[in-house]
């Protein structure tokens, strides 16, 4: 027992576990966060009757997929069509494993860290590719197509944009591009006067056409290819494609987090008199916020069963944030907190853009990336670079 | 040289944001949540048939004169009458109304002469049988039960 | 041609490699295709060779069924044509029976025909946008466009107790008064429409992507339009002036002061841009109308039984989506011996193929959208 303890590599898996356990119910919410963020955008309610204001949603969306009857189309390829999917989550999940998602909590800190996001989502998008191939339908094929071809476009310009962040932390390990940030005193995005933000949302724009989300939802445009790649999917394989693009958009927003806002880094991070503000009074207060929010909803709500778990969770989050008044507890789950913040934030903006924006046309996708976001990513990075040159020596 | 500026901030893209960034006031919101909060329905709304009777005496208006019937574009309404011996009237003995095949035009309304056949605000018609949906006399003077509904 | 060849495809050089055109049928069930419309596309990789439409699926053989009714009998069922502009069907089908009957309508009803069609027109026009721009993939003005939307139908519910096929007219003149608030409510929905439109315009107008995705796409030039017998919108955004209510004016519409918008462009944008003018100028006119809306009987001289004299009669109107015409033939009788409708929806979806080719699979569905079909209308 004790040997097994003293395992150096027991914390990575006991996070791995953790990690693979609880980002299909992660993935729910996030959903659950789209369906409310999109319907707060449209005027609309949103999910509202499973659980009090629909907090239980992603339970029963779960419970129906798995349920549902499994398809195969019969002239599909059997054997790649069952296996896209698993290589779609299975490489957006192996992200993770280098998501620095505070200064303790990580599965691993390889001096690649970028290099392994980068290729491990150059690898998801193959099982799009596959996911669309095998189906053996036009649509699919049409929308893996575009995939591809949306894909390799747009990892230049991203690729850019990452490239000239490293180039100022000056390391390709997830943790060390945050120490960096940590010692120059400044977010990666406002760093070399400003000119950081260049490639700072020429990533957002490439991150989000990456991920396949609006306006950049090509490979699965719904009011054109029907669902693309994922049109003959049905069930589980379904929420398996589905699981692995709110991986990989977790997975682009944490890498965004990470090079340009600080990663676990509270905002300001050499400010000293910011320190009690946002690390203790700002999540104790966002926390009671939402707690006391939920307390206010308990009356609102008919069914007793609901009242119930609307009080557990105000309960809750006034217990999590009565845990940031605690200096120890504080200390142990601040830069989780500000990491998972950041990426809410990221998050939002996402769904944001999705509930706001039309869709690109296949043409003018390939226009913008190739014409505007590789030149632009191309001289932002040689123009940080000289900055850099001249400033830092 | 203005709008390679305004192209290069994305301020027609920005405007777009702001404006879904706006409506995202909770009292903007118009949907409802339908069995829980019930819109409210016009006077006029023609929805379910409902075959008067006479406040005080509790007998039916109708009269049997079949205009409602010949009014009907789907004739889907049957008025059977028999003579009244004493009085030599025509007294309705039934009427149906076949739900289904309804339009809600309101022609048999109009056509009414003595206002006895009238649209109502009913609105919630659904049944688990196409039998349910043909309404004989007393589902037509009584018209549908009141059903909680839950979710 | 074989796909194994190694010659040119193309003697002129436009395309060196040889490539195999594929079909891909979309619909009849397809998110975008407005209903039951069925449209086979021949695709070189994405751009579109040529379209076929097949139509029907929503056929109901309204035009026979006119045969077995009587005149009023027959009047709810042209609601169901273009349900999304039940009212200007019934307006039109309405002065087709009353041309036979030869019958004068008082001023109050034509007024009244007026502001209904007119709020439909709007109605219709923002159930367009909606559902276009949710083609294009903007997937908010939809909501915001119901949300109008909703205030019309509020108040075709309070005037005649429906909501979408309303069935509000009535041969020779309107079955229903007024209510209280009928004015009212009106002025306060245009007044609300200008507020709403600056957001459509901050949504869709200037957003970049909108205009990439609608300019030059779907272009139909003024004598492509009257080639095919376009009309409405389309026909405008070609740059052609063409509106029934002022060229040949019915229902009083020459008493008051509008303007057609019309663009030169006759692409996808344009027509956008027509419609959103259209809608600025429909709440004109109902201001208009709200305010010279004259008292007086509602109905004209019409007996209950309608026993037109023998002969036809064709009457067009200025519908939402076109010109909408209606040809009625009697032989004396209690019901119409023929009653043929022409639709816009089904002349102006004729022009699909010409406005699709070379264009991208993308295109198609905008295109679609910008057409304004309702399958109703177009299998009738």
């Amino acid at each position: 027992m004790e040997q097994l303890l003293a395992n150096p590599y027991l914390p990575s898996i006991v996070m791995t576990v953790v990690i693979i356990l609880v980002f299909p119910l992660v993935a729910g919410y996030i959903v659950l966060a789209e369906r409310k963020v999109l319907a707060d955008l449209q005027v609309r309610l949103g999910p509202m009757r499973v659980g009090p204001y629909g907090v239980l949603q992603p339970l029963a969306d779960a419970l129906k997929l798995m349920i549902k009857e499994d398809i195969i189309p019969a002239k599909s390829d059997r054997w790649i069509f069952w296996l896209s999917p698993v290589v779609s989550t299975f490489t957006a999940l192996s992200a993770f494993a280098v998501l620095p998602l505070s200064d303790r909590f990580f599965v691993a800190d390889v001096n690649i860290g970028i290099l392994f996001i980068l290729a491990m989502s150059s690898i998801g998008a193959l099982g799009i590719i596959l996911g669309g191939w095998s189906a053996n339908s036009k649509y699919s094929l049409m929308g893996s197509l575009r995939a591809a071809a949306q894909m390799v476009s747009y990892e230049v310009p991203l690729g850019f944009a990452t490239v000239t962040a490293i180039m100022c932390a000056g390391t390709l390990s997830m943790q060390g591009v945050i120490h960096s940030q940590l010692e120059r005193g400044v977010w990666g995005a406002f760093d070399n006067y400003g000119l950081m933000l260049v490639p700072t949302v020429l990533f957002i724009i490439a991150g989000t056409a990456e991920t396949n989300r609006a306006p950049f939802d090509l490979p699965e445009a719904e009011s054109e290819l029907v669902a693309g790649f994922h049109t003959e999917y049905s069930g589980f394989r379904w929420a398996l494609f589905f699981l692995a693009e709110y991986a990989a958009i977790v997975v682009i927003s944490s890498l965004g987090v990470t090079l340009f806002f600080g990663g676990w880094l509270r905002p300001f991070p050499n400010v000293a008199w910011l320190e009690m503000p946002l690390n203790t009074a700002f999540p104790a207060a966002l926390f009671a916020v939402m707690g006391l929010g939920c307390l206010k909803g308990v009356p609102r709500q008919v069914i007793n069963g609901f009242r119930l778990l609307m009080l557990a969770l105000g309960l809750g989050f006034l217990a999590v944030g009565g845990l940031f008044l605690l200096p120890a507890a504080n200390e142990a789950v601040i830069g989780l907190f500000w990491f998972l913040f950041k990426l809410a934030v990221m998050v939002y903006l996402f769904i944001w853009y999705r509930g706001t924006f039309p869709r690109f046309r296949y043409d003018q996708l390939m226009d913008v990336g190739w014409k505007w976001l590789i030149p632009l990513s191309m001289g932002g990075l040689i123009v940080n670079g000289i900055v850099q040159l001249l400033v830092r020596g | 040289m203005a709008n390679l500026i305004k192209t290069f901030l994305l301020t027609d893209l920005l405007k777009g944001l702001w404006t879904t960034f706006k409506n995202q006031k909770p009292s903007k919101v118009v949907t409802e949540q339908y069995p829980l909060t019930r819109p409210p329905v016009a006077e006029r709304y023609r929805g379910a048939p409902r075959l008067n009777n006479h406040p005080e005496t509790s007998e039916t208006l109708c009269i049997s004169c079949n205009l409602c019937a010949l009014a009907c574009p789907e004739q889907l309404i049957v008025v059977t009458s028999e003579r009244n011996k004493v009085t030599k009237r025509k007294d309705l003995t039934n009427f149906t109304y076949d739900l289904s095949r309804c339009m809600f035009c309101g022609l048999c309304e109009d056509a009414c002469p003595v206002d006895a056949l009238e649209l109502t605000q009913d609105f919630e018609l659904a049944t688990y049988t196409r039998e349910g949906q043909i309404w004989d006399r007393q589902m037509l003077e009584e018209g549908p039960l009141p059903q909680q509904y839950t979710h | 041609m074989a796909a194994t060849t190694l010659e040119p495809a193309s003697v002129d050089g436009d395309t060196f490699l040889d490539s195999n055109e594929l079909v891909l049928n979309m619909g009849p069930q397809h998110p975008s295709t407005h209903g039951v419309l069925r449209v086979i596309l021949k695709l070189d990789g994405e751009t579109v060779l040529g379209t076929d439409c097949v139509i029907g699926y929503l056929h109901r053989g309204v035009e026979k069924i006119a045969e077995d009714r009587t005149y009023q009998q027959f009047a709810p069922y042209v609601d169901r044509m273009d349900y999304v502009a039940a009212v200007s069907n019934g307006l039109g089908y309405c002065m087709a029976v009353e041309k036979l009957l030869d019958v004068e309508i008082p001023e109050r009803a034509q007024c009244v025909r007026v502001i209904l069609t007119e709020l439909n027109r709007v109605a219709s026009h923002l159930l367009w946008l909606g559902t276009h721009a949710l083609d294009i993939g903007a997937i908010t003005p939809v909501f915001l466009c119901f949300r109008e939307r909703e205030e019309v139908l509020k108040i075709f519910e309070k005037y005649c107790g429906a909501r979408l096929t309303t069935h509000a007219f009535r041969i020779g003149g309107l079955q229903y008064e007024t209510y209280d608030t009928f004015e009212k409510d009106c002025v306060a929905f245009c007044d609300l429409m200008e507020e709403k439109v600056k957001e459509y315009h901050d949504l869709l107008t200037g957003n970049r992507i909108w205009v990439k995705r609608t300019t030059g796409v779907g272009i139909l030039t003024a004598e492509d339009c009257k080639a095919y017998g376009v009309t409405g919108p389309l026909l405008r955004a070609a740059g052609v002036a063409w509106d029934l209510r002022k060229a040949q004016p019915y229902c009083g519409y020459e008493k008051y002061d509008f303007e057609i918008p019309t663009r030169e462009g006759a692409d996808t944008f344009d027509r956008y841009i027509v419609r959103m003018r259209e809608m600025e100028q429909s709440c004109r006119i109902i201001r208009q109308a709200v305010d010279a809306l004259p008292s007086g009987p509602i109905k004209g001289k019409v007996a209950k039984v309608i026993k037109p004299p023998p002969g036809e009669a064709y009457v067009s109107i200025e519908a939402p989506k076109g010109e909408l015409g209606y040809y009625v033939v009697s032989d004396g009788s209690l019901k119409p011996y023929r009653v043929r409708v022409r639709p816009p929806s089904f002349v102006n979806l004729a022009a699909l193929d010409k406005m699709c080719r070379g264009s991208l699979v993308a295109d198609v569905v905008a295109i679609i959208g910008t057409i304004d079909i309702v399958l109703g209308e177009v299998d009738r």
